[in-house]
């Protein structure tokens, strides 16, 4: 068997990206700026998995692709490619997030209370139809409380800690390049665990909820409850030339501990992401959460998980058997035609006389 | 040449940076635009874009991990001896530049009190702006009550 080289076609492959983008009209600014206005839970998802924050790249990529999500994430990953890397912020810390949404299914009564922030979660699912009749759809404006959420909520976990039900970590001194990047070096397993989380934080949603749902359906060992979730703005705390940390701006994040009984202690599991993108972090991190201990190709297995979950690699490879893969079966079709003929030639022999 | 007072970091210095970077765009770019005669000759050491790693800490093992990178403008200036700097989220250089601009006028000592209005000005807007944020969130407040 062999491959049979070709050649030809670039007029044909020039025409068929004509095509794609014609179907689709002009790249406008004002097209840009309408997609990230109207679709910001697509822009953080994109941005997620691009691992590059930046609203305006990923509405252009956006459109630029109409919509083909797997394209603008390869399109924003191969720019960032060439950026510099100026600088690695300070870490960021939950306790220090800036929070819109923060609640626990596990314990009711958290110190800090429970906040739903915006969410979908309890709406009634009704489609607006009365928009396509040329109506406009208003929503309800929110009444804001008389005084302010607390910007900063503290840690389930830390008051978990402090009551003795699971042992509090120890502060990792890793500090900017030598925290382990899997931009910089390959992923080898067992997996160090900054590479993991990194790799969850970059994943594909859909891949990750696929797997972490199989956990949560009982195919894991353990069952996850979300101990917390939020969503929420960190600060990237950068260094001026003369020594000064200050906050070169904020970006959404999204963070989710699951938590399940091991032993005589909780156990948790961790996620978290650029954007907000709840689903994906909760998934994310059930899938932590059973990574201990799973057996050799099971979906909580961290290799098969990590691997089948990179979003750029694994629709990259489905898309390349699109491309030529003509393949002579010359051996094959030979053993197929002397087994053919050898079976005609039988056949044509006289019957031996009784 | 112009004495260089801002050669050591001080608690202003970070609150004036970090609202800096926040500010509104436009407004930064208009605020600047009549200092600029008064700094003399600048050199543009660096006007570009670049990426921010952002790591965070896991609270369920305390590692530290890359969470992933965000875009950033950069700007580096000098004139007189001393050096301004700007550094904000986006592509906006000219932004980055007028960061720069105002940490230069404060390192020279130039301009300071319509700086440290813009400044205070800028950082009340981000104040008010959070406080409703806040009081949005707010509203969300669940208390739960156990049959």
């Amino acid at each position: 068997m062999a491959y049979v080289a070709t050649r030809g076609g670039e007029r044909a492959i020039e025409q068929s990206q004509r095509l794609f983008k014609e179907e689709m009209g002009p790249i406008t600014p004002e097209r840009v700026a309408e997609v990230r206005r109207a679709l910001p839970y697509l822009i953080d998802r994109v941005m997620g998995e691009a691992s590059l924050y930046d609203e305006d790249l990923a509405a252009l990529a956006l459109a630029q692709t109409g919509g083909e999500s797997y394209e603008a994430i390869l399109l924003l990953r191969a720019w960032r490619t060439t950026q510099p890397r100026l600088a690695v912020a300070e870490p960021v810390t939950q306790e220090t997030l800036f929070t819109h949404r923060r609640i626990s299914a596990a314990f009711k009564d958290i110190p800090g209370g429970q906040l739903l922030g915006p969410t979908l979660d309890y709406a009634h699912r009704i489609l607006a139809t009365e928009v396509l009749e040329g109506d406009t759809h208003v929503p309800a404006a929110v009444t804001p409380a008389d005084t302010p959420a607390p910007a900063q909520q503290p840690s389930v976990a830390a008051w978990q800690a402090a009551n003795g039900l699971l042992t509090a970590p120890e502060a990792d001194q890793t500090l900017g390049n030598a925290i382990p990047d899997v931009t910089r070096e390959p992923l080898l397993f067992p997996a160090k665990r900054a590479h993991t989380l990194q790799s969850l934080a970059r994943a594909e949603t859909g891949g990750v909820l696929a797997l972490g749902y199989a956990a949560q359906r009982g195919y894991g060992q353990a069952h996850p409850t979300v101990n917390e979730l939020r969503l929420a703005e960190a600060e990237i705390v950068v260094k001026h030339p003369r020594g000064t940390q200050f906050s070169a701006g904020r970006v959404k994040v999204s963070q989710a501990e699951v938590v399940s009984k091991q032993g005589r202690e909780l156990g948790l599991g961790f996620s978290a992401t650029l954007g907000w993108n709840e689903v994906k972090v909760i998934a994310a991190a059930t899938l932590d959460l059973n990574a201990k201990g799973a057996p050799k190709g099971a979906a909580t297995e961290e290799e098969f998980f990590l691997y089948h979950t990179e979003g750029v690699e694994s629709s990259g490879f489905c898309i390349h058997f699109k491309l030529p893969h003509y393949v002579t079966f010359q051996s094959s079709l030979d053993a197929m035609r002397d087994a053919r003929s050898t079976a005609a030639a039988k056949d044509k022999q006289p019957e031996p006389a009784e | 040449m112009t004495q260089c007072i801002g050669t050591a970091p001080d608690h202003n210095h970070e609150h004036m940076l970090s609202v800096l970077a926040r500010a509104d765009a436009t407004r930064l770019k208009t605020f600047v635009e009549p200092l600029i005669a008064d700094l003399g000759d600048i050199e543009v050491r660096e006007n570009r874009t670049g990426l921010v790693m952002l790591p965070m800490r896991d609270t369920a093992q305390g590692t530290h991990f890359h969470l992933g990178e965000v875009l950033v403008s950069e700007a580096h200036i000098t004139a007189a001896g001393c050096e301004g700097y700007g550094m904000r989220r986006g592509r906006d250089l000219e932004a980055a530049m007028a960061m720069a601009i105002v940490d230069l006028c404060a390192a020279m000592g130039l301009h300071r009190d319509v700086c440290a209005d813009f400044v205070a000005a800028e950082a009340t807007t981000q104040a008010d702006d959070d406080h409703e944020t806040l009081r949005r969130v707010e509203a969300t407040r669940v208390d739960m009550e156990t049959f």
